[in-house]
């Protein structure tokens, strides 16, 4: 067990009755990182959380938090974890202010009144108002203030953006990487991948109860397959392209004209091209988002 | 345990207010009558001729009800098991199973307290409320008592409301531990309530069904003293029904120990012939 992991997952499983809702799923965060948990709604993410808070009992494999065991220790481990549930339920009796005062008694008073009243700003959202009043939102607003108000050691956050605009969604991801400059470890899982790409340093991917791809984000995007269109001043052989490694010409129609599907490092094309009177050349960065995508479309291959 | 025992406190002020002003107004507008009914006694008597004896046997002895203690156990004590018992029922199977379903507890306990603490705190909680309406209640007997003929202290008459504390306790356990055990709330509330009812009837009528008096022996009511306290408590009945609670509260603590918290219902049981149902809604568990 090393101290530089915050969370280490080894061959998780778990079962609703028939269902098995993770199938042996392994992943580990390093202190002081952003984690994005990718899969889609059911994959497994929400299940994996509870179990690392001992909400649930796993069915098989290891657990580490902080460096503890989240079912002989739980309490310590929830001390030093900030958590936001994926369906966050609120008592509506209270003022957004009367359940943040409920929560840090709670938790032995750790925060500072001050860093919540900041929080609050900075996410604009009014304590004052009965949670039942706020939009969904706004009580997302306070769960994660409950969340982050006490700077723990490591965040679990599940589904953070949720009901947030977009210029909510901004602040958060740049108090989530406050909060990482100032130590913290970030776990969160998300659906929307275009906010994993933002932020999160690692990322893994979950499908169906398997963790399929753990990777650095930009080593994910980089090793990903792109598109290169090249417009040549003159028409030229288009059948070298096809013996280049890692490379697959898409549409050879047009001999002034070719579009590439290139896989890993662009080098051997453009050492390719090199000699070619070439006009312009654009390349497509692939969003994580097309990544996610051949993962699954992997996997449904597989199932068939 | 302090934080969520006040917390859950503050959240029955409604079921403290409403059960222990019913009680409360019920013991004001009760204790009047007595002097009116204990100065025709004879006539009285007369009428409970007339009824008949299936009713003299359900609900005590009528010739006592012209004294303070047949009085107050036929027109206050006597059904009390029964109208607590509900609040019991509602209230224990609401302890945990209640903010579980709501999906609550899921944010509770991802804070830094332990499952055995939140159960106590909770568990103590109740009693608190329970503890309050009986208060309440005793208070709407204790103020009119100056004024009406009884002659009973106020330490008397709060000696029943110890046996309806015990019956509230076993029930309110009771149906804790079914709500940690069955898939809902509701069907916790609803066992709890049939074996209340089914408890209250059966003890009532074996007065005059022998059959029924051998079961009436392993039911709690049977040992809810009623009116009967206001003469002296038998402390071996209030001791064995807060035992039997006791027994239940450590089987729903360690129920609750070693339970996966749902969120918005998911796992539980169901009937075989309801499983093709249960795996379609399953499908949206594993998240």
């Amino acid at each position: 067990m090393s101290q530089d992991l915050a969370i280490e997952v080894e061959g998780l499983k778990k079962s609703y009755g028939s269902v098995q809702a993770l199938r042996g799923a392994s992943f580990e965060v390093r202190r002081g990182e952003i984690f994005g948990f990718l899969g889609p709604n059911g994959a497994g993410k929400t299940t994996t959380i509870r179990c690392l808070l001992d909400l649930i009992r796993p069915n098989g494999g290891t657990l580490r938090v902080l460096g503890m065991d989240p079912q002989r220790q739980s309490v310590e481990v929830r001390r030093r974890v900030g958590y936001l549930p994926g369906e966050l339920q609120l008592d509506g009796s209270l003022t957004g202010e009367a359940t943040l005062r409920f929560f840090n008694d709670l938790r032995g008073r750790q925060a500072d009144p001050a860093h919540i009243r900041r929080l609050a700003e900075r996410l604009d959202v009014d304590l004052r108002m009965p949670v039942r009043n706020l939009s969904h939102g706004n009580k997302q607003k306070i769960g994660l203030i409950q969340a982050l108000m006490h700077k723990p050691e490591l965040l679990m956050l599940d589904e953070p953006t949720t009901g947030l605009d977009p210029l909510i969604q901004r602040e958060l991801l740049a108090i989530l990487e406050e909060a990482r400059q100032d130590g913290a470890t970030i776990f969160f899982s998300s659906h929307i991948i275009s906010v994993v790409e933002r932020i999160a340093d690692q990322v893994a991917i979950i499908r169906a109860g398997e963790v399929v791809e753990v990777a650095n984000t930009q080593d994910l995007l980089s090793r990903a397959l792109r598109r290169a269109q090249v417009r040549f001043r003159e028409p030229v052989n288009l059948q070298e392209f096809a013996n280049i490694q890692g490379v697959k010409v898409l549409n050879g129609a047009d001999p002034r004209s070719l579009l590439l599907q290139v896989e890993g490092d662009m080098e051997p094309l453009i050492r390719a091209l090199a000699d070619k009177p070439v006009i312009e050349i654009e390349t497509e960065r692939p969003s994580l988002e097309e990544i996610f995508i051949t993962y699954y479309a992997a996997g449904d291959k597989e199932v068939e | 345990m302090r934080v969520v025992y006040l917390h859950a406190l503050r959240k029955a002020r409604g079921q403290i207010l409403g059960w222990g002003l019913a009680l409360f107004l019920l013991g004001l507008l009760l204790m009047p009558f007595y002097d009116s009914i204990s100065s025709q006694s004879e006539q009285l008597q007369q009428l409970l001729e007339i009824y008949p004896e299936e009713f003299i046997a359900f609900f005590g002895d009528f010739s006592e009800f012209a004294t303070p203690e047949g009085f107050l156990n036929i027109e206050f004590f006597s059904y009390m098991p029964l109208l607590l018992g509900i609040f019991a029922v509602l209230a224990g199977s609401g302890l945990l199973a209640a903010d579980e379903e709501s999906g609550h507890l899921d944010l509770l306990m991802g804070q830094p307290i332990s499952r055995t603490k939140m159960f106590l705190a909770r568990m103590f909680a109740f009693l608190s409320t329970a503890a309050a309406i009986c208060i309440i209640g005793w208070l709407g007997l204790v103020l009119p008592l100056p004024a009406s003929g009884m002659d009973l202290t106020p330490a008397q008459l709060a000696l029943p409301f110890v046996s309806v504390l015990a019956i509230v306790f076993l029930f309110g356990a009771l149906t804790a531990l079914l709500s940690l055990l069955v898939p809902s709330r509701r069907l916790a509330a609803t066992l709890g309530g049939v074996v209340l009812v089914a408890s209250f009837f059966i003890e009532g009528f074996s007065g005059m069904i022998t059959e029924l008096e051998d079961v009436a022996r392993y039911l709690p009511i049977h040992y809810y003293q009623g009116g009967d306290a206001l003469n002296g408590l038998k402390l071996e009945w209030v001791l064995a029904l807060a035992a039997a609670g006791l027994v239940l509260s450590v089987l729903a603590l360690l129920r609750f120990q070693h339970k996966d918290l749902r969120v918005g219902g998911e796992g539980g049981w169901s009937l075989p012939l309801l499983g093709r149902r249960r795996k379609a809604t399953e499908a949206g568990t594993g998240d």
